[in-house]
């Protein structure tokens, strides 16, 4: 199998996709001619035509609209915001409009939106925000976080192959520095089956995108302490894999979440709550969160260390459980 | 001065014929427009009894504009009507006695008790579903335009609005991108001068609405709401234009909202005065007359329209009351689609 | 501005996704000397090609990566500056930070953020194990609670590892694997007067009565089984399980109240005896003494109905058909079947002798089908067979009553003979016990419905049965 960055996996399946499939089309600003603000749609205006790969003017609410429209016409649209940030601009569309239509007027809206997310870049307050949890609040919304390049790839399949509306949140941060061997043929990856990224017995970690890295190497920093380390990439959060997590919290029965998004009403809120509704009587510790505060993302680098929870501070917290 | 062109009225039955209606065509929109009208005339009885929840919400003086749209569509072109437009629903096929079942909440109406009162369409009729974040339809219908361009078919998209929803920003969004690409869509601006209880001068400072179609690239054209066949026809040429890749129009239909906002609205802030012109012209009568005096229509061909109509209604609001109300237990189905959701004939 | 210090010349961030660059072309050689914004060199990275400015005036005093090399964002590539030719590996340590664009995007780089240890301290959410605790021993958590009330330990007697002392999962599961440590918690028979409330399980009547009120109290929960000396456990069926259900739940349901009434079976008796070679030659079928008393007790609920009833809600269900549950005991004790026999109302003698010979074989045989055991409206149990003479049956769920048939003995009773004089004659006699849910059926209501019943019987009428 090729070696292939996160990015490269995106763009592959993406690619694929467009070649097996005349329903799906591109539409983002500045995704054709320029192949978009991250070079994931390079090259596409050129095989696939311009009505194909459609550079939009600046209009989020336009992008989302029109795509919720041409799904209803039996089109397969993949938007791209050129950050997930911008997202905001469209919630209506998404929200109002596309995640109740099903279950108002029975019409499917199989549309993926694709939403470079996350920070680490000194990308301010308005380019670097992880809002899947907003999301994830939404009934009717599905909501995808790959964190590996073989994941990336089978999970925007997946994604476009969706009834529904899906949120797929790429990050920034893995973009180029994550490469692994992705397969060259199609397949998809199922929504809702969490991956186990490490094998272990006295802690679990939950988590996903970038956070899995963060996660591993605090585990790795651990293993010289003899402390065994589980880490579970949900994958998808909604539908997220209840049973994986209650799995792995019976096994283990100290949980930690980990999640770049912020604290309060974050997804990792959703998850400790179900543990201690379901998996109580099978806990040995508290369910530890540790996240982004309650702050806009930071631009100063200083800051934005200190915002996204760093292997150091996830390591401290799954010592400390380890140790509870 | 007004950019836009103002439409002229339409003439004679001559005239009609050249815009492809005949005289069949215009006694079944007669009925149509009738049909429409005494739905929403019941509703309001079925509202004030208690038998419809929610609000309730009419188009009365709005009911020819919307056959009118309508009738202008193509079999296979597309729309966005709002919640003052059930002539379109009516014009398109959906059958009363589902329209009553979807006032009341049964698992008849369209969205089977999902959603209430005019938010409902039939996919099946080319028709997408309105959310109350007005004119968040517009950027949808849109959409449906570009996958016609994108397939290359000859197929046109409408979208409603009110001259209220055309300060929100989705309305400039969805135009723009329309201008930019050309796209086969119509835009119908329902100009029926109150948004709720706020005038047209707090709402856009432009002459008519109209006027800003320049601005997007395409023809803007203002007509009377009340002249079903100069709707007819400027929708007409408009989708017909669209059709052939002349990109969008916007037809900006002026009325007046004969009622309030909603049932639970007296609308004292409407100057009475602007009722009591408006009445003047009220679209069925003025229709009813047209046919009189152009088209020949007879007394006995109105009585056997009317009692066909009214046993239709009768018929239909029977029908929808023996619609089950919907099992709590289903509440949750529907919130995601399936995969057998896709197996329409839009998705083949 | 000319520098005294060296100054690094880094590999530039350019996009927030781009992670490496590589070096095209330098426009400096080492000795040049550069100015401040001068181009230095060229980069090539995924996003874009662009020209380096130098960051500094002076010269360039060490190259570090050559062209066509390929490094991560933030990598030092040149040094200006500084003592010539000296090594750039170590920057004046208090240099004030210089204020260019590129050392503003190093510590973004993944690398540098991870090696810088000390620098941030950790994010703002820290775990929150309880440091309040001051006695770790005396806290146990859910999991410990849980394994501790399975498998009977005391978790007093573990010794714990966790904060404080705090006996976690893994100490508990240890102290169980290694084994219960010697005789404590071993339950004490009879005579010990108990020293630590044991939860391990005591049959249920044994400590009670003579134990004084031990001052602590026992566990609540019964304790899942650790079998005693002397003792096999053995796993309940579902059927058992389901059977234990049900009769609790049963209990906790109806006011149950259970009346006996004695019968005559004297002209049943006769007639059977009359019936039973013709029966079983025509038609292979037993008329069987549960035949006759389905019959009578089917003729007797016409006039009684709510005895076939149900409570339903707040409604009283009255109900136009007997669907007549059969108890049938399965070997060895194995559970407790009954099937139903549907619309028993329209079945003669025959009719239900057959029925019943059919659920009864069915159900020894498994051969019923889940429709067979459901719908029940009255139930007949017959542990007359094995010679009780008196019961107290359990309602089945949701009927009101249950009839017990017990044993057909022949008893000396006190009768008239046909002069209407009292004399003592051999009879065939048979108790029958009817437990009903007195939320429906009051006492008379009950006992008139067994006098007919008993009546039925006792005056058996060929005909019309």
């Amino acid at each position: 199998m090729p070696e292939r960055t996160y990015l490269q996996a995106i763009s592959d399946g993406l690619r694929q996709e467009m070649r097996r499939d005349k329903r799906v089309f591109v539409i983002g600003e500045d995704v054709g001619v320029y192949g978009g603000a991250f070079k994931v749609t390079l090259g596409f205006q050129e095989e696939f035509g311009s009505w194909r790969v459609i550079d939009s003017p600046l209009s989020e609410t336009a992008i989302i609209g029109s795509c919720t429209g041409a799904a209803i016409m039996g089109m397969r649209p993949v938007a791209e915001m050129q950050f997930a940030d911008f997202i905001s601009c469209a919630w209506d569309q998404l929200v109002t409009v596309a995640a109740k239509q099903r279950f108002r007027a029975g019409t499917p809206i199989p549309i993926v939106v694709r939403l470079p997310s996350g920070g680490g870049f000194s990308g301010g307050p308005f380019h670097s925000q992880n809002p899947e949890s907003s999301f994830a609040h939404i009934p009717g919304l599905k909501v995808v976080c790959p964190a590996t390049p073989e994941d990336a790839k089978g999970l925007l399949v997946s994604a476009i192959e969706d009834p529904n509306p899906v949120l797929y949140f790429e990050h920034k941060h893995l973009y180029r520095r994550i490469k692994a061997e992705v397969p060259d043929e199609r397949y998809t990856i199922p929504f809702g089956k969490a991956r186990v990224h490490r094998e272990g017995e006295d802690v679990t970690v939950v988590t996903w995108g970038a956070m899995v890295y963060t996660a591993d190497d605090a585990a790795k920093e651990l293993e010289g302490d003899g402390i065994s380390v589980e880490i579970l990439d949900l994958r998808t959060i909604i539908p997220w894999d209840k049973q994986a997590v209650l799995e792995s919290a019976q096994k283990t029965s100290k949980v930690l979440v980990l999640h770049e998004d912020t604290r309060t009403g974050g997804f990792g809120a959703e998850i400790a709550a179900t543990i201690a509704e379901e998996a109580f009587e099978h806990l040995d510790a508290p369910i530890v969160r540790i996240t982004a505060p309650d702050s806009p993302v930071p631009f100063s680098p200083q800051l934005e260390k200190a915002y996204i929870p760093q292997v150091e501070g996830v390591a401290a917290g799954l010592r400390e459980l380890a140790e509870y | 001065m007004a950019i836009a062109r103002e439409a002229e009225p339409v003439g004679s039955l001559r005239e009609v014929r050249e815009a492809g209606l005949d005289r069949e065509d215009l006694l079944g929109i007669y009925r149509t427009l009738l049909i429409t009208r005494g739905i929403e005339e019941r509703g309001h009885i079925l509202y004030k009894q208690g038998k419809i929840p929610g609000s309730f919400y009419t188009g009365r003086g709005n009911e020819a504009a919307s056959v009118a749209v309508a009738t202008a569509m193509g079999p296979d072109d597309v729309g966005t009507p709002l919640h003052r437009d059930m002539g379109v629903h009516v014009t398109r096929g959906v059958e009363p006695w589902r329209i009553f079942a979807q006032y009341m909440g049964r698992i008849d109406g369209p969205t089977r008790g999902r959603d209430g009162n005019v938010h409902m369409a039939d996919a099946k009729l080319g028709l997408i579903a309105m959310v109350s974040h007005l004119p968040a339809m517009l950027p949808v219908a849109v959409g449906c335009a570009l996958a016609f361009r994108i397939r290359e078919e000859k197929r046109v998209a409408v979208a409603w609005y009110g001259e209220g929803a055309s300060a929100r920003g989705d309305c400039h969004e969805g135009m723009n991108f329309a201008g930019v690409r050309r796209l086969p869509v119509v835009f119908i601006c329902d100009n029926n001068q109150w948004a709720y209880s706020t005038p047209t001068h707090l709402e856009y400072a432009c002459e008519t609405l109209a006027d800003r179609a320049q601005a997007y690239g395409f023809e803007g054209v203002v007509v009377d709401g009340t002249d079903l066949l100069a709707v007819y026809r400027e929708t007409k040429r408009a989708i017909e234009k669209a059709r052939e890749g002349g990109g969008p129009t916007l037809i900006e239909s002026l009325t007046l909202r004969m009622e309030g906002h909603a049932v639970h609205d007296d609308a004292f802030y409407v100057p009475k005065e602007m009722f009591e012109e408006w009445a003047k012209s009220d679209p069925l009568e003025r229709f009813r007359t047209w046919l009189r005096e152009n088209a020949d229509l007879t007394d006995d061909e109105e009585e056997e329209i009317g009692a066909g109509v009214k046993k239709t209604l009768n018929d239909a609001l029977v029908r929808a009351e023996e619609s089950p109300l919907p099992e709590p237990e289903s509440l949750t189905e529907g919130v995601f689609a399936t995969p057998e959701d896709l197996d329409t004939p839009h998705h083949k | 501005m000319a520098v005294t210090g060296a100054i690094e010349v880094v590999m530039p961030q350019m996009g927030v996704s781009v992670s490496e660059g590589t070096i095209t072309k330098w426009l400096k050689q080492e000795g040049d000397q550069v100015e401040a914004d001068e181009a230095l060199l060229e980069i090539s990275t995924d996003k874009v090609d662009t020209e380096v400015p130098s960051p500094a005036s002076g010269v360039v005093s060490q190259i570090l990566v050559q062209e066509g090399e390929t490094v991560d964002v933030g990598t030092t590539l040149a040094v200006i500056g500084g003592e010539a030719g000296g090594p750039a590996a170590a920057p004046e340590p208090e240099a004030p930070e210089p204020a260019t664009p590129e050392a503003v995007a190093e510590p973004s780089a993944v690398s540098s953020a991870e090696a810088d240890v000390e620098a941030a301290p950790p994010p703002a959410a820290e775990p929150t194990p309880s440091d309040a605790q001051q006695d770790g021993k005396s806290f146990v958590s859910p999991v410990v609670a849980r394994i501790a009330a399975e498998h009977g330990v005391n978790v007093s007697s573990v010794t714990g590892t966790g904060r404080g002392g705090r006996v976690t999962k893994k100490d508990i599961l240890k102290f169980i694997e290694s084994g219960p440590p010697a005789a404590p918690p071993a339950p004490p028979k009879e005579e010990a007067p108990a020293p630590a409330p044991a939860p391990a399980p005591a049959p249920v009547e044994a400590a009670p009565v003579e134990a004084p009120a031990a001052p602590a109290a026992p566990p609540p929960e019964p304790v899942p089984a650790m079998a005693g000396a002397g003792e096999i456990l053995e796993p309940m069926t579902a059927m058992r399980r389901g059977i234990a259900e049900h009769m609790r739940r049963s209990l906790d349901t109806s006011a149950h109240v259970t009346t006996v009434f004695e019968v005559d079976m004297s002209k049943v008796v006769a007639i059977r005896n009359k019936l039973k070679p013709e029966y079983e030659r025509s038609y292979g079928v037993n008329p069987t003494y549960l035949a006759f008393i389905s019959r009578a007790t089917i003729e007797a609920i016409k006039n009684w109905p709510w005895v076939n009833g149900e409570i339903r809600g707040e409604q009283i269900v009255r109900k136009q058909y007997v669907n007549l549950g059969i108890a049938v005991a399965l070997e060895g004790g194995k559970g407790l079947i009954v099937p139903v026999i549907k619309n028993a109302e329209a079945l003669n003698l025959l009719g239900l002798g057959r029925a019943i010979a059919d659920v009864a074989d069915r159900a020894r045989n498994k051969k019923l089908t889940p429709d067979d055991v459901q719908g029940g409206s009255f139930t007949i149990t017959n542990p007359g067979g094995w010679g009780a003479i008196i019961g107290t049956p359990i309602i089945s769920q949701p009927q009101v009553a249950i009839l017990d048939v017990e044993a057909l003995v022949k008893r000396p009773v006190v009768v008239q003979d046909d002069r209407g004089s009292d004399v003592i004659a051999i009879r065939s006699m048979m108790n029958l016990c009817l437990s009903y849910d007195h939320r429906l059926v009051d006492g008379a209501y009950g006992a008139q419905f067994m006098k007919e019943l008993r009546e039925n019987l006792e005056t058996w009428d060929e005909v019309s049965y």
